[in-house]
């Protein structure tokens, strides 16, 4: 048990050590504030780089996996160092800029996103009382500064000068607005119910037990478990994974808006999109999945910052998940789906979410919010797969 | 952390505070004078980007953090892009040549006219005496408070931005709709 | 800093707006223009909500999230007027949409 409470406040106390020596050696208040600001952030930022490295060779197994065969397992054991090889070839790559690009955006696409990709780290609630910067309305930075990624993808599909690259930024552009849509509004549900913008008092207010053993995550209710499908959909889709790939597909725009970037240009957009996408996995963990609230009581002893970064992880498995199973929707279609079905869904839990807290949290509230969020999905469902009937699919496997 | 936030707040913030609100404003009319006067329209419209960024750091400096975010979101994440969309197709057919000159007799009259109200504007600010008040403590703008506000006090304007807002967007859509032949 | 300073800024921000909707050429300037000014008038906003005598009313900070709301569908409709003018007559200098008839 004292094993399990020193491993808890592992991470603030060795801060505190280190903070407590130096204050011993006669630095100033103000240097020990930065410093300890600089530690924090440094952390943050080599854990997630190190998430993004392990994540780079563990997307490329599971994918191999799925399609029955192997993936990289040359460079180390079972291929784990596989990142170190990719990251001496991005980096002695010859970094080609088109001679009629517009050099300085050209340039600065890449650094304008990564930055917005890193700050968004600073809001996440990653352990109990371990958030790097406790804002009062942290969920509305996250996606303030996420907006900044919209920027750095216009400039770098402008400043490569090529048709295709600026058809590939307008299309990439245009789908992260529509989709932002359906993640702002089942963010908002979770803030309603919660009662605070703040990611640690929805994790705080998510901490309760339902006959004991059932954990208060969000998930589990009618309009929780639907905001949190859209929020992971729209959460594919903002950083342009597939299924929602189009502006980076091989087959269809030459890769889009990264068209023209090559070496260590190119290895910083792959970061900050992976990056990106633990970001907002830790979002989606903190609003839905309860941040890091252990899901039964008894296994409260485990760390809270080991849950956190587990359910992550399996998030993250899930996203890659669905990258080897689905295929690539059209842009057209993408469109569709964001403005006629996803935004009229995520209204819908809006207000299953209203009718469940308004009706006493008991179970007529949740058969309401239950009828309130399946009768348009029925509906809409039905509207939209009128047209076509799937048929029994017929498998072949090589011998 | 307690005793570290303490120390924290213990450091001379109204010398370094108002550095925190200048910079950024320096920046931000640094980016103005570059929107106003580059020739490129997409040179123009990043550069108008960064101003609207550094006015959103400008809000949360001055202790606007909710309208700082608000900003953030809004123009940079929208507007700024509309205008961008917009450039991108309304350009000429040639990639590099989105250019624009300036007006009709040149830019002699609107630099004229935009001195002139500078003047007036610096000699009214600097001449009153109710602009000369010392800077009063951070306050505190909880986002509760901004929606309870919303909620109950300025429902009625709320409402009626809805309305505009659902307005503009249909609007918008029809206008920019493709005629269908028939 | 004083109060002074910070609507010296803010009026030359809104200066910077009427010189761009004054003067270039391209209708999607003068927009930019508009927008900037209606920035200028937020800042004044927010500062004088900063200095006032009574910050816990939050008047200045609801004022600004309207003005926000407002200028991003004026921005919106606005451009979408351009894009249309531009379809009709193949440019989008101010100049070059001087017919009353459609």
């Amino acid at each position: 048990m004292k094993f399990f409470d020193l491993l808890e406040t592992a991470p603030s106390d060795l801060l505190k050590w280190f903070v407590n020596l130096l204050a011993g050696y006669g630095v100033p208040a103000w240097l020990l504030a930065v410093i300890s600001a600089v530690i924090i952030i440094g952390t943050v930022i080599g854990v997630f780089l190190g998430l993004f490295a392990l994540c780079s060779v563990m997307e490329r197994k599971i994918l191999a996996r799925v399609q029955n065969r192997y993936g990289p397992n040359r460079v180390g054991p079972f291929g784990l160092f596989q990142p170190v090889a990719d990251g001496i070839k991005m980096i002695t790559k010859e970094d080609l800029v088109p001679r009629s690009a517009d050099k300085i955006v050209h340039f600065l696409a890449p650094v304008v996103m990564m930055i917005p990709a890193l700050m968004v780290l600073a809001i996440l609630p990653y352990g109990r009382g371990m958030v790097p910067a406790e804002l009062d309305a942290g969920i509305l930075y996250f996606f303030a500064v996420g907006a900044g990624t919209e920027v750095a993808v216009f400039m770098a599909g402008w400043g490569s000068n090529n048709k295709y690259s600026v058809m590939g930024a307008m299309r990439a552009i245009a789908q992260m607005v529509s989709y932002e849509l359906p993640l702002i509004i089942s963010a908002v549900v979770v803030a309603m119910i919660a009662g605070s913008l703040s990611p640690a008092a929805i994790v705080e207010a998510q901490g309760t037990f339902a006959f004991g053993f059932i954990p208060g995550w969000y998930v589990l209710t009618p309009w929780g478990f639907v905001a949190c499908i859209l929020f992971y959909i729209a959460a594919l889709a903002e950083s342009n994974r597939s299924p929602f790939d189009l502006p980076e597909g091989e087959s269809e725009l030459v890769a889009g808006h990264l068209t023209e970037y090559s070496g260590f240009k190119y290895a910083t957009f792959f970061m900050a999109e992976y990056v990106g996408m633990f970001a907002i996995c830790g979002l989606l963990v903190t609003l839905f999945l309860g941040g890091w609230q252990a899901p039964l009581p008894f296994l409260t002893i485990v760390p809270s910052w080991c849950w956190f970064f587990g359910k992550v992880a399996f998030v993250a498995f899930t996203m890659i998940w669905v990258r080897a199973t689905l295929p690539r929707l059209r842009i057209d279609h993408l469109m569709t789906f964001a403005w006629k079905f996803m935004l009229p869904m995520s209204f819908a839990a809006f207000l299953a979410a209203a009718a469940w807290h308004y009706a006493g949290r008991g179970p007529l509230a949740w058969a309401l919010s239950a009828v309130i969020v399946g009768v348009p999905y029925f509906i809409l469902g039905n509207h939209f797969t009128a047209k076509f009937a799937v048929s029994n699919r017929r498998y072949q496997f090589s011998e | 952390m307690n005793d570290l936030l303490q120390k924290f707040n213990a450091l001379p913030w109204d010398a370094i505070g108002q550095w925190l609100v200048l910079l950024p404003a320096g920046v931000m009319l640094l980016a103005a004078a570059g929107a106003v006067a580059l020739r490129n329209l997409i040179h123009a419209a990043l550069c108008l980007t960064l101003s609207f960024i550094a006015l959103g750091i400008v809000f949360i400096a001055l202790g606007a953090e909710f309208v700082g975010f608000v900003q953030l979101l809004v123009y940079v994440g929208a507007v700024a892009m509309l205008i961008v969309f917009a450039i991108l197709l309304t350009r000429p057919s040639d990639l590099a040549g989105a250019m624009s000159p300036f007006a009709g007799f040149g830019p002699v009259g609107g630099i004229l006219t935009g001195a002139a109200l500078l003047i007036a504007l610096l000699a009214f600010i600097f001449s009153s005496p109710a602009a000369k008040t010392p800077m009063p403590s951070m306050p505190v703008a909880p986002v509760a408070q901004i929606g309870n506000l919303l909620m109950l006090d300025f429902v009625v304007p709320l409402q009626a931005v809805g309305v505009l807002l659902t307005a503009a967007l249909i609007g918008a859509a029809v206008l920019a709709m493709e005629d269908k032949k028939p | 800093m004083t109060l002074q300073i910070l609507l010296a800024v803010s009026a030359v921000l809104f200066t910077f707006g009427l010189v761009a909707a004054l003067t270039r050429r391209n209708s999607i300037m003068v927009l930019v223009g508009i927008e900037l000014m209606m920035g200028a008038a937020n800042l004044n906003f927010i500062a004088f909500w900063r200095f006032s005598a009574d910050p816990q009313a939050l008047t200045g900070v609801m004022f600004a999230i309207f003005s926000i709301a407002v200028a991003a569908a004026e921005a919106a409709v606005g451009l979408a007027i351009i894009i249309l003018v531009h379809r009709r007559i193949r440019s989008s200098n101010v100049d070059d949409a001087e017919q009353l008839k459609g």
